[in-house]
């Protein structure tokens, strides 16, 4: 029946579902509702549209992003947010509290006996299929015993209100659940968006809930302590909550750390750090079950650690959930849990459930087959969107093949009824409309009981048709506010005593892969914006030529193009003959329109960038949201540079200008955002060690050989102007551009910040701060290399370095044997320093290769 | 009679390897008619830890690792067992065994009486037996029917694998699919074992996986039997109300006391003789040599 609400703002809200969150059975609106629409009134309909832009903003801003696998979009979705929030009053929330606690202790007994003595099958409560045919029953971890009480710590369940007003458990999640976190941020977000609405509401904060949370993962270690080790296990930046993993590990303050990082010796599992290895005692584990132990589960899993299961059988980790938790991510089950609940708790279920038909029974199998257009069919053991199916949707064709797949194999199946769920209030670009919404609660372990989270995530469908909600189809979230009539009187005190000891412990802890990245995020920074200063020299040099496809005549150019090719290491490009095909010279603009755009190709500019970002985002929980933002701005410049088709040499410049500027500015917000203990000092080593290599290489390749007077006076202008030094250079030496002089400048002055001899004074300061440097007598063989490097540079004369043997001579020898063995020393100290801290280069192998169909 | 079995696997690898964890199945189980009597296992080089336990199966796993440089890895065992098969194979051909017929067997398998809630779970989908297709049911019904015994028609089953499947080793690897080893009928003793699980399968009867040894020295006058100098596997078909019987359908026999088992499971996966994931670089040869003594 149509309804429509009374306040202003809600003349226009119009549900033709009768199944909406507003209102009551009468058709009222309900109370709080109204409360809240009432601050909406005041607002009006600008206001409240102009807080859905602060939203957006403020979710941009701080980066918060989702991924879609295989999205045209490209990774990294920015989080959408509705402005309402989904309100229920707390008398109802507390009743759904009871149920969930319910709920996760019977899945917790359920996965307890599966693991276990198995009473379950044995008394008949459920059909054996139902556990030993779901893919995800780990015979691996049968008998398995745990330090924890509950083995089920984290319970997520998806919640939607049916016809009769109940809330309904739609779906269980307990292998990795997601969501906590875009809980938090959607809450942080609102509670600062809507502040007036927040305190006015009385919402229930979740600060409680997230101290529980972090004393529950204490509590999990194996051997008592007050500061247990805790890491979250994230299978890395590609996985579609990857935010959540970094934002859970900077707001807990636990290093985020991936499978490499990890290592099992001794029976205990460990992380590499920089320091050597550390024992570990907690893994919140955000990577799947089967992928976590390549040794004992997927064999070709590169998220996991092997030996992991081991570690767990010794009690000398607790891994959050168990692995093989997702045993109990079981449709199979929901007929039988009124079964399972009168069994170990001589209870009734408190929450509803769908009404689900298993179809490893014959009665029930005939039922689904008949009924098939009619049902919602799932496999037991795979609850992600694609395997379930919509029997309306289906064509006679699909329908068909669904059903003989039953018939191949009918325990694997449930299907259940297809029930139409409430709507909640949503701004859409003109007005308030309703949607289907899902909630995703959360409950944790505490000692002996369970909590849950006052609020959750609300998922929203994607527009008032869709009935399926989920964040991989281009939904909504909400935030999700349980309310009270009065005031609460709750802790503010949102920081606790930060009991992790791990995450403040400074650089010795950082995790190796942290540390590696921060290197290359360093090298990768150092090289865009080297060769992006060269490329743009050169590229204003060829803007000069009129026809494009002149050939460059001059041997000043003829010397720049080899030295971009030198630069970045795109042979065979201008340096060499091809193999085939024509020579670069022939055509130089395309070749450096490929040395610029091509992002397939090792060396280009736009692959370096990719380089940057990917190293970027799997340290993202290290960066500050201005820095986030810089970094979004680099990437929407480069996004439109290559959509643009054929931009003109003036556009190209204009992108350099502005790539340049921005990556300046990022490289200085670095520098103030994060500590040397957070891992800074490998960032700078990484910069500096590239800015090293590829001065050398540049003075190399533009200096080495002598050219006419005129030529060489050119391109040490062009030296110096890629360098960023020629106001430097009229400021010291107020005189016509000398080789001599600019060698002294660019390589061998002391003070000044671009010359190397500056670079490798830093480089060999910063290096022997890392943990293994030695200050005493016998220094580390990356200490040698460097400071071989410097007193090679501190020993040279520019006199020297610029004469020829004799006139007829065209290579400077001394010079270029200097730099030629600069470079070597430099080499070697990127493969010692990453010998030394980055030791998860060992490939993990199998002794077999199997191919495994899980 | 008592045996003597060394088993020797060697790995060599062509770049040094840092470190390794590995998990073994190389003790002999307990099982009917079959005693171990003494059991030793050595590692070379010496692991940092070892650790044995019993698996879901009731299967004996060792999983150790090496904490040291290496490029050879060598794990020999040293079993005596004691196997005295002669009143178990008998008992196959009683008529408590010979009289289930299918139908009997689906009847039964029905219910949840505790040995049956315990074998039903091989009839199940595994690991490397996973999509059963048309071709392997169709060559299953073949030899089951419902009113024909079960036995005997296991024991066609085997028959006729052993006749219309040759054995070609080097042809298939662990990890080609059963359809391919059914479409091109050939293959190596472990092939033989999970098509004849699937077949079994595939009508709805219990079937697992039996991994072990095989005494090659001919009996004077006799042939030598196939498998020589190496693991061994064949399969087990459970008739509910009498229990498992083994087949070797690579030797077109009834298991006696030349069989030696080791470990069960529901394929191949289950009970790999050992298995590791290796830190390194390079690429590993391995070698593997069996030899069974008997003493008396």
């Amino acid at each position: 029946m149509p309804t429509t609400t009374k306040t202003s703002w809600l003349n226009s809200y119009t549900t033709k579902f009768g199944n909406d969150e507003l209102f009551n059975s009468n058709n009222d609106v309900k109370g709080y509702w109204k409360k809240l629409f009432t601050s909406f009134d005041k607002l009006g309909e600008s206001g409240l549209k102009g807080r859905q832009k602060d939203i957006d903003w403020l979710l941009l801003e701080n980066g918060v992003t989702y991924n879609v696998y295989n999205d045209p979009k490209g990774m990294h979705r920015p989080w959408n947010l509705n402005v309402v929030p989904l309100v229920m009053h707390r008398s109802e929330w507390e009743n759904v509290e009871e149920g969930l606690k319910q709920r996760a202790e019977l899945l917790n007994l359920v996965l307890k006996d599966a693991y276990g003595e198995r009473r379950l099958i044995k008394d008949g409560v459920i059909p054996h299929e139902v556990i030993y045919g779901h893919r995800g029953f780990l015979r691996q971890c049968s008998g398995i015993e745990y330090t924890t009480d509950k083995l089920l710590s984290i319970y997520s369940a998806d919640l939607a209100r049916g016809n009769d007003g109940r809330l309904w458990v739609v779906n269980d999640r307990t292998e990795a659940p997601s969501g906590m976190g875009y809980a938090l941020e959607n809450r942080s977000t609102t509670s600062r968006i809507l502040p007036e609405m927040y305190t006015r509401m009385n919402v229930k904060r979740l600060s409680n809930f997230f101290k529980e949370f972090h004393q529950m993962l204490i509590d999990a270690s194996p051997s008592k302590k007050d500061n247990p080790n805790i890491v979250i296990l994230t299978p890395g930046s590609h996985n579609e909550t990857y935010f959540e993993h970094a934002y859970m590990a900077s707001f807990l303050g636990y290093p985020l750390v991936q499978g490499n990082d990890l290592v099992v010796r001794d029976g205990f599992l460990w992380m590499k750090s920089l320091q050597g290895l550390k024992r570990i005692d907690v893994v919140l584990r955000r990577v799947d079950d089967a992928f976590s132990d390549p040794l004992e589960l997927r064999e070709d899993s590169h998220l996991g650690v092997a030996g992991l299961l081991d570690v767990v059988r010794r009690k000398n980790i607790s891994v959050i959930n168990p692995v093989g938790s997702g045993v109990i991510e079981n449709p199979g089950l929901i007929p039988f849990m009124p079964a399972i609940a009168k069994y170990f708790l001589n209870e009734d279920l408190i929450l509803p459930q769908i009404a689900s038909w298993w179809c490893g029974q014959e009665k029930e199998k005939s039922y689904v087959l008949q009924n098939l257009s009619n049902l919602v069919v799932k496999r037991i053991d795979r609850t992600n969107r694609e395997s379930i199916y919509f029997g309306k949707f289906l064509t006679p064709n699909e329908l068909e093949s669904l059903k003989q797949q039953i018939i191949e194999r009918p325990y694997r199946f449930v299907a259940q009824e297809q029930i139409n769920f409430s709507t909640a209030p949503n701004l859409t670009q003109d007005a308030l409309e309703p949607r289907n919404v899902v909630t995703r609660a959360f409950v944790i372990a505490n000692g002996d009981h369970y909590g849950v989270m006052p609020g959750g995530l609300v998922r929203v469908a994607p527009d008032s048709k869709t009935v399926r909600v989920s964040n991989q189809r281009g939904g909504t979230s909400k935030d999700f506010w349980v309310v009270e009539d009065h005031p609460i009187k709750e802790d503010k005190n949102k920081n606790w005593e930060q009991k992790s000891s791990i995450a403040i412990s400074g650089l010795d802890d950082l995790p190796s892969l942290t540390a590696e990245n921060l290197y290359w995020a360093g090298r990768y920074v150092g090289r865009t914006l080297v060769n992006a200063r060269f490329i743009r020299t050169v590229m204003r040099q060829m803007a000069m030529v009129q026809n494009r496809d002149e050939k460059p005549e001059a041997v000043k150019l003829q010397v720049l193009l080899k030295a971009v090719t030198h630069l970045t290491g795109t042979y065979p490009g201008f340096a060499e003959k091809p193999k085939e095909g024509p020579q670069a010279m022939e055509n130089p603009y395309d070749e450096m329109l490929s040395v610029i755009r091509d992002q397939d190709r090792v060396g280009s500019l736009a692959h370096t960038i990719g380089m940057f970002s990917n190293s970027y985002y799997s340290i993202r929980n290290l960066w500050s949201s201005d820095m986030w933002r810089v970094f979004e701005d680099i990437q929407k410049l480069w996004q439109a540079f290559q959509a643009d088709e054929n931009p003109s040499i003036l556009k190209i410049l204009k992108v350099l200008n502005q790539l340049i500027t921005r990556l300046i500015a990022f490289m200085g917000l670095i520098e103030e955002s994060i500590m040397v203990q957070q891992g800074l000092l490998l960032y700078f080593i990484g910069l500096q060690l590239e800015q090293s290599m590829l001065t050398i290489t540049k003075c190399r390749s533009l200096l080495a050989v002598k050219q006419e007077t005129q030529v060489e006076y050119d391109i040490l202008e062009y030296l110096l102007t890629s360098h960023e030094s020629l106001n430097i250079y009229r400021y010291s030496y107020r005189s016509y551009i000398q080789l001599e002089h600019v060698v002294d400048l660019v390589i061998l002055d002391v003070e000044y910040a671009r010359s190397l001899t500056f670079l490798i004074n830093r480089l060999q300061k910063d290096i022997s701060r890392l943990p293994h440097s030695r200050k005493d007598q016998q220094l580390t063989s990356y200490q040698k290399y460097v400071f071989s490097a410097y007193s090679k540079l501190r020993l040279a004369e520019s006199s020297k370095l610029c004469s020829l043997k004799s006139k007829d001579d065209v290579v400077r020898e001394e010079l270029d044997k200097l730099l030629g063995e600069l470079s070597e020393l430099l080499y070697k100290t990127s493969q010692s320093i990453t010998g030394t801290y980055f030791n998860h280069t060992d490939r993990q192998t199998q002794m077999f290769t199997q191919s495994f169909p899980f | 009679m008592v045996f003597n079995v060394t088993h020797i696997t060697t790995y060599k690898y062509n770049a040094p390897v840092n470190y390794c964890h590995n998990i073994a199945t190389l003790r002999p189980r307990n099982s009917d008619g079959q005693e171990l009597l003494d059991y030793k296992i050595q590692i070379n080089p010496k692991p940092a830890e070892i650790t044995e336990r019993v698996d879901f199966f009731g299967n004996y796993i060792t999983r150790f690792s090496i904490q040291t440089q290496h490029d050879t890895l060598k794990v020999t065992t040293k079993s005596k067992i004691v196997r005295d098969y002669g009143a178990k194979y008998d008992s196959f051909f009683s008529d408590a065994c010979k009289r289930v017929t299918m139908n009997d067997a689906l009847y039964v398998l029905k219910g949840n009486d505790p040995a049956v809630i315990e074998a039903k779970q091989f009839i199940l989908e595994s690991i490397f037996i996973r999509k059963i297709d048309k071709s392997i049911k169709e060559y299953a019904e073949r030899s089951f029917r419902g009113d024909r015994s079960v036995f005997d028609a296991a024991y066609e089953l085997m028959q006729r694998i052993y006749t219309d499947f040759d054995f070609v080793s080097g042809f298939t690897s662990i990890s080609t699919p059963i359809e391919e080893v059914m479409k091109e009928k050939k293959g190596v003793c472990q092939d033989f074992a999970q098509i004849a699980i699937a077949c079994i399968r595939s009508v709805g009867l219990p079937a697992r996986y039996v991994s072990g040894y095989i005494e090659t020295l001919p009996p004077p006058g006799k042939e030598k039997l196939v498998g020589a100098d190496a693991s061994h596997a064949w399969f087990s078909i459970f008739i509910p109300g009498f229990g498992w019987v083994d087949f070797d359908p690579t030797n077109n026999q009834i298991p006696k006391n030349q069989h030696i088992v080791v470990g069960w499971g529901r394929d191949y996966y289950d009970v790999p003789p050992l298995k590791g994931v290796v830190y390194g670089s390079g690429k590993s040869k391995l070698k593997v040599s069996v030899d069974i003594a008997r003493i008396d």
